[in-house]
């Protein structure tokens, strides 16, 4: 959301961890193992990885072109296959339609009823096209700070999960308590844990 | 503590220090004096968003306007609401900012920087690394300043001079209340 042109939202975290000496070995070696597949041909029902942040096509990472000067630039792409709940409810009432009448039968029995709801769950999930989300985020690998361009909980929840499994660190979300730790000494930091809301009227 | 939790009960750490913000740039009429950076400007601006109470009672009021007819949100404050959201105009160094600052979670929304001269060849990768690296540096300018504002707060909101910074607040708000 805005991180290459436009206008942008985002939120702050720091990484947590050190990295090995060889930082940007490590760091080209783990984005290509944790690159971006595509499921377009597949029937997977989710993917997620990373990709160029000006292209999201982009897995090979030429010339590392997530770096820029001394920071990584990555964008986080999912793809999906969604399919909406009245669309399976349809496609279910219509299957047991079609099922009552070919047996001539006024009800169909629980069991057989889950199990048609699966089969055309699966069915439908086959079909429906992967839907693609991108994330960009930019890591300061000096002042180990990282701006993600979301302000989606669930989209930040996603990068901590693959921050983690990619890099072996942990990202912790700068709210304004936890960026007083940054800016306050120890024995201001103690005062701050300590204060209660106060009320401007 | 996790962060959820922390989360939850210094929700009003950032909301307090947005007010103070509030208060501190109609103080000298959309100036706010920085250390060892001088006056920047920081103008709140068009729209505004207050909250009261917690969870299913929580209640949110959305202001819009001119600096002048934020009249309504000043008087959401007298009614004990707390300011959760602010669009915001910051010059410095000649350099633009326009941003929503979403207080609780510090979240930066809408954020426009500032304009600048854009790559001749976008297709070059020296360039384009050039113009993303222009960002960053505007990106990180920005929040420099918004965590040198933060520290002022914070300084004073647990130093023995709060209480008089409080009083003045409360005064300010009260006028809006009279207004």
């Amino acid at each position: 959301m805005g991180f290459i042109k436009g206008t942008a939202g985002f939120v702050r975290f720091s990484v947590e961890g050190d990295l090995p000496e060889n930082i940007w070995d490590f760091i080209a070696e783990r984005i290509t193992s944790n690159a971006f597949r595509d499921i377009d041909d597949t029937y997977e029902e989710n993917s997620i990885g990373w990709v160029s942040v000006t292209n999201m096509f982009d897995t090979d990472f030429e010339y590392a072109s997530y770096a820029a000067g001394n920071y990584v630039t990555l964008s986080m792409r999912q793809d999906e296959r969604k399919v909406s709940g009245a669309i399976i409810k349809k496609f279910v009432a219509k299957e047991e339609e079609r099922i009552k009448k070919e047996k001539e039968i006024p009800k169909i029995p629980r069991s057989m009823r889950v199990e048609i709801k699966e089969r055309i769950e699966n069915e439908l999930m086959r079909k429906a096209l992967p839907v693609p989300s991108i994330f960009d985020l930019c890591w300061n690998l000096e002042d180990s700070t990282l701006l993600f361009f979301s302000t989606n909980q669930k989209a930040q929840g996603l990068l901590e999960d693959l921050f983690r499994e990619t890099f072996d660190l942990t990202i912790m979300q700068q709210i304004p308590y936890v960026c007083g730790e940054h800016l306050l000494d120890e024995e201001e930091m103690d005062k701050l844990a300590a204060i209660t809301p106060d009320f401007f009227v | 503590m996790d962060l959820v939790d922390l989360i939850a009960e210094k929700r009003f750490l950032g909301q307090e220090f947005l007010t103070w913000l509030w208060w501190k740039s109609e103080e000298r009429g959309g100036v706010v004096a920085l250390p060892e950076e001088g006056d920047i400007v920081v103008v709140f601006e068009k729209h505004m968003l207050l909250e009261f109470g917690e969870g299913d009672s929580n209640e949110k009021l959305i202001c819009r306007g001119l600096q002048t007819e934020l009249q309504e949100a000043r008087t959401g404050l007298v009614m004990g609401k707390k300011l959760e959201q602010a669009r915001i105009q910051l010059v410095y160094n000649d350099y633009e900012w326009n941003f929503t600052l979403a207080a609780a979670l510090m979240e930066f929304r809408n954020v426009k920087l500032p304009k600048t001269a854009g790559p001749d060849n976008a297709n070059d990768p020296e360039e384009k690394e050039g113009m993303v690296l222009e960002r960053i540096h505007l990106f990180e300018e920005l929040i420099r300043i918004v965590l040198a504002l933060y520290r002022v707060f914070l300084k004073q909101r647990v130093s023995e001079q709060w209480r008089e910074e409080l009083l003045k607040m409360r005064e300010w708000v009260a006028l809006a209340a009279k207004a």
